[in-house]
């Protein structure tokens, strides 16, 4: 699980890289494995820095190809595909389709060469469960034996020469992280791909196999068709356990049952199904293959990872030490990030403004160029670049989190929390650095396994009130709320945790009804040092994805509001870009909004400029507050100076003397709708246009539909 | 009896496994079948319990847990 979660889910927003290779010429190699089995480790250290991360054709998950070179004479790159991990090929995720698409569901010609099959020696039987089914498909396989050393350190010695023997493949010990056994494995690729031979199915026992026999006899010889398209083995196999595959016909699905009625009564135990019977000859096979090649303890001692989680999982200090690895990953995503971003901002508005200034000249002369290159493209390039340091830290500290096992754990501890909103345990992780930036957050999601709550994630993460909001809630509070003020700021918070889990609950019911409420059953990987290379890699993949999809849209709307603040609206004086706020088309647009708010008490074009404004950055309210009333006075938003008393008289004057009610309003209003244009543009790479289309929408509803409530209602009350 | 209800530490085989079609397929192939030998290594803080199978370790939610029916085994 955590191994899928490397991979982003991308929809429709892609930046159309393919995930299969573009070389038709090439071998095609996939590497399947269990997650946790240190395949995409493997995959980094044959491939190094000749990867790329694409859509898989189709379908909504990302993973990563590379070129393999796998040396020898002329012997041209290999197309390695990194598919994302998996228990089986029953899949249960769109991330786990992926294999089953590959090897089963494709066309012959479009199917791999050759699969890598990663094996984790300190956890033999559960990963031969799969290479069973994957042998059913009878491509040719070579095992990568992983994690021999923490085998090791466990008193397990796996015999490669007798696993290869009970396998009926190739197998190649590799330690990815230290590179050794890579040549070799080059090497019993270069051999298996020069003469591939299908793999031979494992062997499930006699009466399933007289069962599976009988039944792929009568695929071959009653559906020629059906037996072209998919391999026949494993079509029998699946039909036999209960596979409804909606290309088959209701004969053979009749077949396939009589032989699995007849195959369950032969067996007469009251509890078994054709299903059960198939997985434990699974298991058979695995305990026959671990009986022949591995040498150790009978039974599994207790190692120091069981040790340590009777600390890290207990009762008694599970949950303060999560909660103390969430406050950690907070701090460090606003305390220690702020700094940086803004020595960022303030570089992009001083030396990289003054270099532009230079460059084209000065936007307060006068002239499109200026204000265009200036405010608009220095300030939104600026703008999103500041947002770097943020999610390198992010995305360091998730990685660091994943490899070193802990995050499995977090998602165990926080999984009854969770269950509240249908979300599992892991969740709770995006939610709580939602708190510092939505963007991180959203980001951050993509941790979850089961695109249905990755989607439901997304659009529930921008009702998480983000530090950024934070500064204006305190300079209204301070200016309206006096004494109280602290109050109504945590009011704030409790309003945001209630939105995030009514909204939770009603997307659950409207659009997600399909997500079943999973059970939690997660594997727990022993824990591990992370390494220094693996995280940079990491980091640097997501975050080269992140300025991708992200820099588009950020330019485009700084550029738009730019526009429309410099263009003058009927009869305002002065040319283009010359204009003040009030007599811009910005001016305008704030004046044409203002009315949708007056049932809300802040019908005023001044607060409706703020909220177009905050609309690219909630860090640029309080600063479009002070332009409209033409104050200069403002000081990093926690002083109200002059502000104070327009903003009373505004308040005051939009809300017929129902200021509070208002203020409240405008404060729950701009807790709810869009939290930043960034925001969107993460959304877009995380959960696809169309449901952040629909989100932003939403936000938009729920924001006006209580800030109307909250004025109304106060106003009665007041 | 269940997984729920057994102690800390006991070796445990598993007889049943009775939970909903699609839970059951995926505890199938993560080992939890018939014979197999279990043991609960801890339980969590907000519920649920680690479970050890052969080498690996698993969580389980408290219902899921409920519904695997297990004996002891000597020690």
């Amino acid at each position: 699980m955590l191994d899928s979660a490397r991979r982003t889910p991308n929809s429709c927003c892609g930046d159309g890289n393919s995930a299969i290779p573009a070389d038709p010429g090439a071998a095609r190699v996939a590497l399947v494995g269990n997650p946790n089995t240190g395949k995409s480790t493997l995959f980094n250290a044959l491939t190094g820095a000749r990867q790329r991360v694409g859509n898989w054709p189709g379908k909504t998950v990302e993973v990563a190809s590379g070129s393999w070179r796998t040396g020898g004479e002329g012997a041209a790159p290999v197309a390695l595909v990194d598919l994302p991990g998996t228990y089986s090929l029953v899949p249960r995720s769109p991330d786990e389709a992926l294999a089953r698409d590959l090897l089963v569901d494709r066309a012959a010609q479009g199917r791999p060469h050759l699969v890598v099959f990663t094996l984790d020696a300190a956890n033999l039987a559960r990963n031969l469960y799969l290479l069973a089914q994957v042998k059913d498909t009878g491509v040719p396989l070579i095992v990568a034996l992983t994690m021999t050393d923490t085998a090791a350190a466990r008193g397990i010695e796996v015999d490669p020469q007798a696993l290869s023997e009970a396998v009926d493949a190739p197998v190649v010990p590799v330690l990815p992280r230290e590179r050794k056994g890579l040549d070799t494995l080059a090497i019993a690729v270069r051999d298996a791909l020069a003469e591939p031979r299908p793999c031979p199915a494992a062997d499930l026992g006699a009466v399933v196999e007289d069962a599976v026999r009988g039944l792929a006899d009568h695929i071959s010889s009653e559906e020629p068709e059906l037996a072209a398209r998919h391999p026949v083995r494993w079509t029998a196999v699946s039909l036999l356990s209960g596979d409804e595959a909606p290309s088959v016909r209701g004969a053979l699905r009749e077949a396939a049952a009589a032989r699995a009625r007849t195959l369950v009564a032969e067996n007469g135990s009251p509890h078994e199904d054709a299903e059960l019977l198939l997985a434990e000859g699974r298991y058979l096979w695995a305990h026959r293959v671990h009986a022949a090649a591995v040498r150790g303890p009978a039974e599994s001692r207790a190692t120091w990872t069981d040790r340590v989680d009777r600390v890290l999982t207990s009762r008694w200090a599970g949950l303060p030490l999560f909660l103390g690895v969430m406050w950690a990953i907070f701090q460090a995503t606003t305390t220690l990030a702020k700094p940086l971003q803004d020595g960022l901002q303030g570089f992009f508005s001083g030396p990289v403004t003054s270099l532009a200034v230079g460059l084209v000249g000065d936007p307060d002369q006068g002239g499109w160029l200026p204000g265009l290159v200036v405010d608009g493209l220095v300030g939104g390039v600026g703008q999103l670049l500041s947002f770097v340091p943020l999610m390198a830290i992010m995305y360091v500290l998730l990685a660091l989190l994943e490899d070193s096992g802990y995050f499995a754990r977090a998602a165990f501890v926080a999984d009854r929390l969770m269950r509240v909103l249908g979300l599992p345990g892991q969740a709770f992780l995006p939610l709580i650095v939602g708190f510092g930036c939505n963007v991180p957050a959203l980001s951050a999601s993509r941790i979850l396994s089961n695109r249905q709550h990755r989607l439901l994630l997304g659009m529930v993460i921008p009702f998480v009130t983000c530090s950024a909001r934070l500064t204006v809630y305190v300079l209204l509070a301070g200016v309206f709320f006096g004494s109280s003020a602290g109050t109504v700021v945590f009011l704030m918070y409790v309003l945001s945790i209630v939105l995030v889990v009514v909204m939770g609950l009603a997307l659950r019911r409207v659009l997600f009804r399909d997500s079943a409420r999973e059970p939690l059953i997660l594997e727990l990987p022993p824990y591990r040092m992370p390494t220094l290379r693996g995280v940079l890699l990491q980091t640097w993949q997501r975050l080269a994805g992140f300025l991708r999809t992200a820099g588009g849209i950020v330019v485009v709307t700084v550029t738009a509001v730019w526009l429309l603040s410099s263009v003058p609206a009927g009869s305002g004086k002065g040319g283009f870009g010359g204009v003040s706020v009030a007599q811009s088309l910005f001016g305008a647009l704030a004046r044409c909004i203002a009315p949708v708010f007056s049932w809300a008490g802040f019908g005023e074009w001044h607060a409706s400029a703020t909220l177009v404004t905050g609309f690219v950055a909630k860090e640029a309210v309080i600063s479009t507050m002070a332009q409209t009333y033409q104050t200069a006075d403002v000081d990093g938003g926690a002083q109200p100076g002059a502000l104070g008393p327009q903003l009373r008289a505004t308040f005051e004057h939009a809300s017929g003397g129902h200021t509070l009610p208002a203020v409240l309003a405008f404060m729950v209003f701009l807790l709810a709708y869009t939290p930043c244009m960034t925001t969107i543009a993460a959304q877009r790479t995380e959960i696809g246009n169309k449901l952040t289309a629909v989100s932003f929408v939403l936000q938009l509803a729920v924001a006006w539909a209580l800030a109307v409530l909250v004025f109304q209602v106060g106003s009665l009350i007041a | 009896m269940t997984l729920l209800e057994s102690p800390v530490g006991q070796s445990l085989a598993l007889l049943r496994v009775e939970t909903d079609p699609r839970c059951r397929l995926r505890l199938l192939e993560l080992g939890f079948v018939p014979g197999a030998t279990l043991r609960v290594v801890g339980r969590g803080a907000t519920g649920g319990l680690l479970v050890a199978h052969g080498d690996a370790r698993t969580a389980l939610d408290s219902a899921t847990a409920a519904g695997l029916q297990v004996e002891a085994l000597r020690a």
